[in-house]
């Protein structure tokens, strides 16, 4: 991957942005921790993180007047955070942690007045190793002396001072300051500062004309080697000795002064925060402002509402899984693909992602975690990088589904041309068969020029994988078909297909099954449950406004009352089938699902079924439209129906296959039709540990049809078990069995691994169902 | 790998074709162009390896994901 394609993706994603508080204050004192520290009781921690940042806390922590409370989010809901208290609560509470000094540079700075910004850029200076010189009339620090002691303890300036004498801050008490002085100073120091906002001291005792012109960004003002500010605010008097500060050791260091300032200013935030879901809290003020009591101080500190964006992460079981935001996994996937030698950690995380987009909808600056995976994909895919065991399940289902055995095209029963072409994908059929055959027969009746059928897979899975060539071979078969037909408007029932066909068979017109029954007369079977129903749409259907539209059309003409959810349409969740995520990762998947099953009470209702398989997998009773246009059994029982298993989904589409063939042409099945013919036992228990194992009824056959016909590997005397094993293809299968008196066998176990071991018969890569094979052979047969 | 696959228990069964009882004998196993060899019960006569699934769903898949991420 380029690195300017993770910069891009980077820059959009703005989680890592520093808080308004934060951009706001002229010190840039990150208030957003400095209030989860005093929450949370951290009060020793709280006070490095100012004395890190703010210049002599111990005496400016009581003078802030807290500028970030005019940018507080938090004023948007009530009132914002009373910063200033928590500061004077955190330094009267807590000890000053002395930093280690740096070793003297030997390089001299003079400072003429003794203003809180003198102080603060004699400490600035002082800590890096300079000599500083500050040049006062009357007490050092006499302008602070005049703040009430209530406000300021009186030990707090004396702190101060302590502090500076141990940086080699030494001080030189004047009568009153003169153009000679200056002139005097400018010859013995590297350079100069003059802080104004000392009222012993003023321009015209050096000559000067008021205002002083300075350079905004170095303070620098005359020749460059005198620097000068008048600050009126205690918090803008300490960021220009921070600043002055800054331009003297960079002159002192030979670099221009003007040198990387850029980031010193105040500046906008590019962070979002939503606040729909922060509550009304105003601050209770504490009985002394200028002494709150713990409590009081952490129960302000609490009302703080830690700005953060992490929309797409709340509204992301994925996202949130994985316990970061986008722009760390962005650059976790970026070190993954450039992994040379080591593990590359991130494989999981990026084939747990649904692409759905529902990130990118959710984004402020519309960061595309989903498309940035699928790059992923498409790479490792290329550099033959992808973890075979992710996705290689779902792909020989494809595979299947669009073998000949399942897959098959006809023209309407007795027409030999097709104006329509229906397409019901590789799941609505086992799941839904009688309602799929019911809506061919309806879309026959009410459409004219002929409609014909076609079974099988539009590709999706393969795209998904990232297996490019792959998508493309399942892509031009498609088009074969499609030609074969005669070039038909294509009729899709699953809003993968349709998203697949728009994205790679563009040339092909199709239309949603959803669109053609909602500008036709509806089936004279349909009606409404007795309920209202939540209604999901799938995460295909998120840029299909019509098909959108076309649901609700056809609910209200069924008199169903929907309800929609609060994410719905374009910014509609998914069920974790998109992007094979439940299939590299069924844990994962399910969070998903379980996120979009809570969010109604209702039953739902959708016109996905791999959407309405998945809810209802994590326990949510749903209902697919065809439920709803076709009913063949009580509502309450349809939403209640438990989904197929992965082998009764292959099983499904080949009874689908002969039932339709019969049905509509006459056909009957060829002998040996059904995969699975072997008499076989196998507890509910056992079929749902296979189910996880993904470990197909087909494939225990073949294991025990090579047992039957070369004899088991294993026999155990004490339980009188077989134990034998098969590898079809990249996995080796074991099968326990025993022999039951009818000729059944009675499966106890069954299991898998990738690993090859010596001596295990098997067909090996190049089989029909393997993903090698299919391949090799460049399409379908 | 080699050490934790010690000690894989085979107990009852025996190499149906040899109707021998299996032993611990060492075994080349690999995935993803890695081979190790470690000790597995097996038939002294035909070499046929037994794999319970505890080592199939253990330390085998362990293995298998670390080598598909390297």
């Amino acid at each position: 991957m380029e690195q300017q394609t993770l910069r891009q993706f980077e820059a959009r994603c703005i989680q890592d942005e520093p808080p308004v508080c934060q951009t706001q204050c002229p010190l840039h004192v990150d208030a957003r921790n400095l209030a989860r520290l005093i929450a949370g009781g951290k009060i020793s921690e709280a006070r490095r993180l100012l004395d890190r940042t703010m210049p002599l806390a111990g005496l400016a922590g009581y003078l802030c007047e807290g500028p970030c409370r005019g940018h507080c989010r938090r004023r948007e809901v009530d009132e914002p955070i009373d910063m200033p208290l928590l500061e004077r609560f955190c330094i009267a509470r807590s000890r000053f942690a002395k930093p280690m000094p740096l070793p003297p540079t030997g390089k001299k700075a003079a400072i003429f007045g003794s203003g809180l910004s003198s102080l603060a850029a004699a400490w600035e200076l002082g800590r890096k190793g300079h000599s500083v010189h500050v040049f006062h009339v009357g007490p050092p620090g006499r302008s602070l002396i005049d703040v009430p002691a209530e406000k300021l303890p009186e030990t707090a300036l004396k702190e101060t001072l302590g502090q500076l004498a141990a940086v080699r801050t030494t001080f030189e008490a004047a009568e009153n300051f003169s153009p000679e002085q200056l002139d005097s100073a400018k010859k013995k120091f590297m350079a100069v500062y003059l802080g104004f906002d000392d009222p012993a001291l003023k321009a015209v005792d050096f000559n000067m004309s008021e205002p002083i012109p300075v350079e905004p960004a170095t303070l620098a003002a005359l020749t460059g080697r005198i620097f000068a500010s008048r600050e009126p605010s205690f918090i803008g008097q300490l960021a220009a000795g921070r600043r002055a500060a800054g331009s003297i050791d960079r002159l002192m260091q030979g670099v221009s002064p003007a040198t990387a300032r850029e980031a010193e200013a105040t500046y906008p935030t590019k962070l979002y925060t939503n606040l729909a879901k922060v509550t009304v809290k105003p601050q209770k003020p504490p009985a002394d402002p200028l002494a709150p009591t713990p409590e009081e101080a952490m129960e302000e500190a609490g009302r703080c509402i830690q700005c953060e964006c992490l929309e797409c992460v709340k509204n992301c079981a994925y996202l949130r899984h994985y316990k970061g935001h986008p722009k760390k996994y962005a650059r976790e996937i970026y070190n993954n693909l450039s992994v040379v030698h080591g593990l590359r950690k991130a494989n999981n995380m990026i084939n747990s992602c649904a692409e759905c987009g529902l990130c990118k909808e959710i984004c402020p600056l519309e960061a595309d975690s989903g498309q940035f995976i699928a790059k992923a994909r498409l790479e490792m895919t290329a550099a033959s990088r992808m973890p075979p065991s992710a996705h290689e399940f779902a792909l020989e289902d494809m595979l299947y589904s669009n073998s000949p055995a399942v897959a098959f095209f006809r023209h309407q029963p007795g027409a030999d041309h097709s104006a329509w072409l229906f397409f019901p994908g590789c799941q609505l059929p086992p799941s839904l068969p009688g309602e799929t055959a019911a809506v061919y027969e309806h879309l026959r009746d009410r459409l004219a020029g002929g409609v014909g059928f076609a079974l099988g897979c539009c590709g999706a899975p393969a795209k998904w994988s990232g297996r490019q060539k792959l998508t493309q071979t399942v892509r031009d078969d498609l088009h074969k078909i499609w030609e074969e037909a005669g070039r038909p408007q294509v009729i899709l029932a699953c809003a993968s297909c349709s998203l697949f066909f728009q994205a790679e068979l563009a040339e092909i017109p199709a239309i949603t099954l959803w669109d053609v029954l909602a500008e036709t007369e509806l089936p004279a079977t349909g009606r409404a449950a007795a309920e209202e129903l939540a209604l999901h749409d799938p995460c295909a259907a998120r840029h299909d406004p019509k098909t959108r539209q076309s649901i609700r059309t056809i609910a209200r003409r069924l008199e169903q009352p929907i309800r929609e959810l609060p994410l719905s349409g374009e910014l509609t969740r998914c069920c974790g089938y998109g992007g094979l995520a439940s299939a590299a990762n069924p844990e994962v998947g399910d969070l998903i699902a379980g996120d979009r099953a809570g969010d109604s009470d209702l039953t739902m209702l959708t016109y996905c079924i791999m959407c309405r398989d998945r809810l209802k997998g994590v326990g949510k009773p749903s209902l697919h439209l065809l439920n709803l246009l076709f009913p063949n059994a009580p509502m309450e029982k349809a939403a209640l129906r438990k989904p197929p298993g992965i082998s009764e989904r292959q099983e499904g589409r080949l009874e689908f296959r002969r039932d339709l063939l019969f049905k509509c042409w006459g056909e009957s099945p060829a002998p040996g039709w059904l995969m699975n013919s072997f008499p076989m036992h196998i507890s509910e228990e056992l079929a749902s540990r296979l189910e996880r194992r993904r470990i197909l009824t087909s494939d225990l056959a073949a294991v025990l049809r090579h047992a039957k016909e070369h004899g088991a590997q294993f026999f155990n005397r004490e339980t009188g078990r077989y134990l034998t094993s098969l590898r079809p293809r990249q996995v080796t299968f074991w099968v326990e069995y025993s022999l039951d008196d009818d000729g059944a066998y009675t499966i106890h176990d069954a299991y898998c691994h990738r690993m090859v071991v010596p001596g295990v018969p098997g067909c090996g890569a190049g089989s029909p169902a393997s993903l090698e094979g299919y391949a090799a052979k460049g399409g379908r047969a | 790998m080699k050490a934790e696959l010690r000690g894989i228990k085979a107990e009852g069964w025996l190499c149906r074709n040899c109707r021998e009882p299996l032993q611990p004998m060492p075994v080349n196993i690999t995935y993803m162009g890695s081979s190790f060899q470690v000790e597995l019960p097996r038939c002294p006569t035909c070499g046929y390896t037994f794999i319970p699934p505890d080592l199939a769903y253990g330390k085998m898949l362990e293995v298998e994901k670390l080598l598909e991420d390297k």
